[in-house]
Order: structure tokens, then sequence, then C-alpha cells
């Protein structure tokens, strides 16, 4: 894929040099932005394989878990920060572990509320939107992370 | 370590969206009713990358120009939670089944939550 990403920069910057050179700044910008988080991802992933067996891992966010273990998923996304994509290789390592995959899709979906952000939204659309967008979501990833528990049984 | 071709990839591809995608190319595909608004708003959102101030202030636009808030949440919140620049990577690491439920799922809860959050502002506004 990442050849194919190439062959796409190589055609914007024969029809559009400046275009293409933006874009590889912002691509090298990001880049650098989520080394320290990507640093900070690797390593809690090489803590996990090495200290927390598939055991402790289904009793926390598996099979087991209940109410303990959607609230690490619910809150999990909502305090985990940086792009989605970042996250994405630690998540699958656990669910590999035995984590829920409701569990998976209810951090995704919290993701969404960006805690950073959220004066910002305040701003744009005022604070009873964000307060009723804000808790929708919150119920929303709980009831999609149900949805795909009992799809999965 | 493997995954960093694919998230070398995701990264290039957001680079060249927010390169040759500029705001107003996507204010430019609403059309004005609400129904059809909502569905593009998710469409959109979805196909979207960026920063979620991104979002916002495009949003904040398009209610300025008079879009449905229906279409501007469900905008924000697909914006967030799809990325069709990140399904390869979501596919690679997660599988078909969990990336292709996560993802329906997330496109109807825009839309229901886009009508729900309108609905309950009216009630108390």
């Amino acid at each position: 894929m990442l050849s194919v990403v190439g062959c796409l920069y190589l055609i914007t910057f024969y029809f559009n040099a400046q275009a293409g050179k933006e874009a590889l700044l912002v691509a090298l910008e990001t880049v650098k932005m989520i080394a320290p988080i990507l640093l900070l991802v690797f390593f809690l992933m090489a803590l996990l394989n090495t200290f927390i067996d598939s055991k402790s891992i289904s009793r926390h966010i598996g099979e087991q878990s209940g109410v303990r273990g959607w609230i690490i998923a619910l809150v999990g996304g909502i305090l985990s920060h940086g792009p989605g994509y970042i996250w994405y290789p630690m998540l699958s390592d656990l669910r590999d572990h035995g984590a829920k995959d409701g569990l998976v899709v209810a951090f995704f979906y919290t993701r969404s509320i960006k805690l950073p952000w959220l004066p910002l939204m305040i701003s744009y659309f005022g604070l009873a939107f964000t307060v009723v967008l804000t808790l929708l979501v919150i119920l929303s990833a709980w009831i999609q992370g149900l949805i795909v528990n009992r799809i999965n049984t | 370590m493997m995954v960093l071709p694919m998230l070398l990839s995701v990264i290039g591809l957001m680079g060249l969206f927010e390169a040759l995608v500029t705001p107003e190319m996507i204010q430019s595909v609403f059309k004005g009713s609400v129904l059809s608004d909502t569905l593009i708003g998710t469409g959109v959102g979805a196909i979207s990358v960026g920063q979620p101030f991104l979002s916002y202030a495009i949003g904040g636009e398009l209610l300025d120009e008079g879009v449905s808030l229906y279409a501007v949440t469900a905008f924000i919140l697909s914006f967030v939670t799809l990325g069709l620049i990140q399904l390869p990577l979501e596919w690679s690491l997660f599988g078909t089944r969990f990336t292709v439920l996560r993802n329906i799922l997330s496109f109807i809860f825009a839309l229901l939550i886009s009508i729900a959050t309108v609905f309950i502002l009216g009630l108390i506004q």
C-alpha cells in the first residue's frame, strides 16, 4: 500500500508541485507529532506482552469482565489521545489476547470525544449541544458494544 | 513494527487529502434538503480526515450557510468515527467481520445520534 501512496504522491507532484509539497509537509509534520505517542504505544504494548497474560486481560476486559470492562473501555476511549490509527495495533493485540470485541468497539467510539477540543466545540455549537452530544456518544458506544457482543455470541 | 508501512501510508494519504481538498469543496457538496444532507454529511465525514477541530470549523461554516444541524452533527460524528483512509489498516489488523460491523454501526449511529441530539436540544431549548 505504501507504494500506491508513493505513486499518488508522484502523480500529485507531476500535476501540482505546490500541492505535492504541501502534502508531504503535512505528512512529515504528522509523523513528527505522533512519533512520541507511537513510542508510548509500542512501549505499552511491550509492557502488555511481557507482564500481562491472557488470563488477566480476560478478567478485566474479556468474557467475564462485566461492568468494570465497560468502564475501562468507555473511559479509556475518552482519555486516549492522538489519532486513532496509532491505537489500532495495541487494540488488535488486546483483542488477540482475549479482549471482547464489544469493548474494543466501545473504546473506538468514545474516542470521538476529544477532551482537549471540547472547549472549541462549545464555542462553535454551544454548551447544550456539546453536553448532549457527549452523553449520547457514551451511551451509543455502550449500545454498539452490546450489539457487537450479541452478534458475536 | 510490521504495521509501520501501513501507518506511513495512512499518514501519507492524510497529507494528500489535506493539501488537495479544501473546506470550500466540502461545503459545496451540501444541497439543502435535511434528509439527503444528513446522509451526505455522514458520507463526507467518513471520507474526510484531519484534526477534529477541522470538523467543528467546517461544521460551523455549514451551519452559517443554513445546512441543518442534523447534517452537521452527522458530519462531525462520522468525521471522527469513520475513516476511509484508515480502513485498510483497520481491516488488516482486525479482520473483515469486525471492520465491517464497526463501520456499519458507526454510520447508523451517526444518523441516530444526530436525530436524537437535535430532538433533545429542541426539547430543552
